[in-house]
């Protein structure tokens, strides 16, 4: 290590050094120092104590002489002092930096830092031990409120996991509650449905006709609201989308049955389709519907009426390729990130408003596939295609 | 995870016989460094450390298991069946008496005699029975404790790292002498000084030698007397030695009680 120039002797430094006049007095420096002296037998017994700490105390010095250490210190601070310094002392030699209580004669707690160190014979038996003490009651009093800090943070912290917990609890309890519920709605719906189709087989007249098919049309929006609702809450559950592929079947006519639903539900708005599927198609059948059902269904809700809405699905290059495009206002970029996010609604009228997980579903069920659900949005168009590659 | 790397386990000595011996709370199995070395002629010592206390696996600590002294004591089973001992002496310090208490119950077999070194049954006051604390003091110790481990533990072992002239110190202060988690130390002292062993000590089958301090304010002279009395033909020694731990403070005095006895 490089020595240093403040450890030179001056007269190497000055040809004329200064001398002081003042000499130290050594009685005096260990008597009145700016810190306690006390030196220990190794029994613990007091021999000698500065003025500084009898002062600190209360007692004279030679009052002082042959108590114990223990005598100073608060019950804490022995017991301390016992079972941790004294065998870290007689071990290593040395103590530094001990938080400590002094008891004065008043009764009064002092807080001092001590250090010590234990002079040893040639055979490591203690001679004694020297403690100087510091008088700390500042840096004792920030330590305090550090701690207290300290275990404030962990038991908010402790708290906040306790009402995450609550929280979660609450979340799957309501998710299994609406599970249940939606399939508790199938039943009655399933009931209205088929009442509509007995009335439905005698002659009505035509206003009479009318409202039962809409009936109709109106118990199939709802199977897709609640075949969602009941996807989601099983998403959530932990049971995801499950699939059951057939790719004997053809899938064309599952998706005309989807466009003729919503044609009839909806004969004012026009929807153009154009479906080229050449190769089977390895996807479940009923799951393609609901996505399209699903993507139609936002479409026509946020496609401008006086504009057709389009379907396209085609087989071409190993890959299963279906979009739905509409006319109208694009997707706002704020809220592109959050389009398939579950309970995600754009801005419409609150009668239009569904529970925003037609298009979270759609996702969902495109990843099941291992496929893609993406979105392009322009003042031109606003597109949802899903790929699938057809190998799978 | 094995048992000795849990606790840490070092086997010494040539011996036929095994010396087991447990250090008490506030520091680790240095606390022996005096003393085992003087049996290991005679007898194969075993030192370890508590789960929490110097090179033992901290991860292995768990509040639940060592909210009373059985967990430590289940611990000195594992250790003794692992090392196959039988018929071994029990040497324990302070609140370690009493695990091996403990201990030489669930396992009568494993250890024949038992050496405690400042026992006591319990240290809150209790009615007629003195156990020198109450239960505020103890309280007080709890939080005191808080205090001091926060510049002990985590600040003190690098600042003495650092003092390149002598890095033999640091290295071991950092690797030995006392460490412990200054967490798992406060549920240890609770565990400590809240513990009641008094009724197991009538139960006590095994030989046993009570080492008692002078003037030791941890356990007092009053408190050796009354193990003394509960355990059956059990033996007490009061030692010249002063403070509560002899086995560091006057190794010569200890050895020699003990051999006396073993």
């Amino acid at each position: 290590m490089k020595s240093s120039r403040r450890c030179a002797p001056l007269s190497e430094m000055m040809q004329n050094p200064p001398s002081s006049s003042i000499i130290e007095d050594l009685e005096d420096l260990y008597e009145n120092a700016p810190c306690g002296y006390l030196s220990l037998e190794p029994s613990g017994r007091i021999f000698k104590v500065n003025r500084t700490l009898s002062n600190w105390i209360g007692c004279a010095p030679d009052q002082l002489v042959g108590k114990r250490l223990h005598d100073l210190l608060s019950i804490a601070g022995r017991m301390f002092y016992e079972t941790h310094i004294a065998p870290l002392l007689r071990m290593q030699g040395f103590f530094n930096e001990v938080a400590l209580d002094l008891i004065t004669e008043k009764g009064e707690r002092l807080p001092v830092i001590a250090n010590a160190t234990e002079r040893r014979d040639a055979e490591g038996r203690a001679i004694s031990t020297r403690i100087t003490l510091l008088k700390a009651t500042d840096r004792r009093r920030y330590e305090r409120q550090l701690l207290d800090a300290r275990d404030q943070s962990r038991s908010a912290e402790a708290a906040a996991q306790i009402s995450l917990q609550n929280e979660r609890e609450t979340s799957e309890l309501r998710e299994q509650f609406i599970a249940v519920l939606g399939h508790d709605l199938r039943n009655p719906l399933a009931s209205i449905s088929a009442g509509a189709r007995i009335l439905l087989r005698t002659p009505k007249n035509e206003a009479e006709t009318r409202v039962l098919r809409m009936m109709e049309t109106t118990v199939v929006r709802m199977s897709g609201l609640i075949d969602d609702i009941l996807d989601f809450a099983r998403g959530r559950l932990g049971g995801g989308v499950t699939l059951s592929r057939d790719a004997e079947r053809a899938l064309g006519p599952v998706l005309q049955q989807v466009v003729d639903e919503l044609r009839a539900a909806m004969p004012d708005r026009k929807i153009e389709s154009d479906f080229q599927i050449a190769d089977p198609v390895n996807c479940d059948r009923s799951r393609i519907g609901q996505l399209v059902s699903n993507l139609l269904g936002n479409a026509l809700t946020h496609g401008a009426s006086d504009k057709p809405v389009r379907v396209f699905a085609s087989t071409d290059h190993g890959v299963f390729e279906l979009w739905v495009a509409n006319a109208g206002d694009p997707i706002p970029e704020a809220a592109m990130d959050q389009l398939f996010q579950p309970f995600f609604r754009g801005q419409v009228r609150t009668s239009e408003q569904g529970l925003g997980l037609g298009l979270h579903i759609a996702s969902e069920i495109a990843k099941a596939h291992e496929g893609t659900l993406t979105v392009k949005s322009s003042a031109d168009e606003t597109r949802f295609t899903f790929l699938m590659p057809l190998r799978s | 995870m094995t048992v000795s790397v849990r606790n840490n386990v070092h086997v010494k000595g040539t011996g036929e016989r095994a010396m087991l011996f447990a250090h008490g709370f506030g520091c680790d199995q240095n606390m022996w460094r005096f003393v085992a070395p003087a049996f290991e002629k005679d007898f194969k010592t075993v030192l370890f450390d508590h789960v929490g206390a110097g090179g033992s696996d901290l991860s292995a600590y768990d509040p639940a298991k060592y909210s009373t002294l059985s967990g430590y004591a289940d611990d000195v089973v594992e250790i003794g069946r692992d090392l196959g001992l039988q018929g071994a002496v029990f040497v324990g310090h302070s609140v370690s008496s009493m695990v091996g208490v403990l201990a030489s119950l669930k396992a009568p077999a494993m250890f024949s005699s038992l050496v405690l070194v400042g026992p006591s049954a319990r240290y809150i006051d209790d009615g007629d029975y003195k156990g020198g604390f109450s239960e505020k003091q103890i309280d007080e110790l709890l939080e005191f404790l808080e205090a001091n481990h926060m510049g002990w533990s985590a600040q003190m072992a690098p600042a003495i790292m650092g003092n390149a002239d002598r890095p033999e110190l640091g290295e071991e202060l950092t690797n030995s002498f006392c460490r412990t988690d200054p967490d798992i130390a406060r549920d240890f002292a609770r565990v400590t000084f809240t513990s009641d062993s008094r009724l197991d000590l009538s139960k006590v089958t095994a030989p046993t030698l009570i080492l008692q301090c002078s003037e030791d304010i941890i356990a007092s002279t009053e408190v050796g007397e009354y193990v003394q009395r509960s355990i059956p033909g059990s033996k007490l020694v009061v030692l010249a030695a002063t403070g509560h731990c002899p086995n560091l403070s006057a190794p010569d005095e200890v050895i020699s009680a003990m051999r006396a006895f073993v």
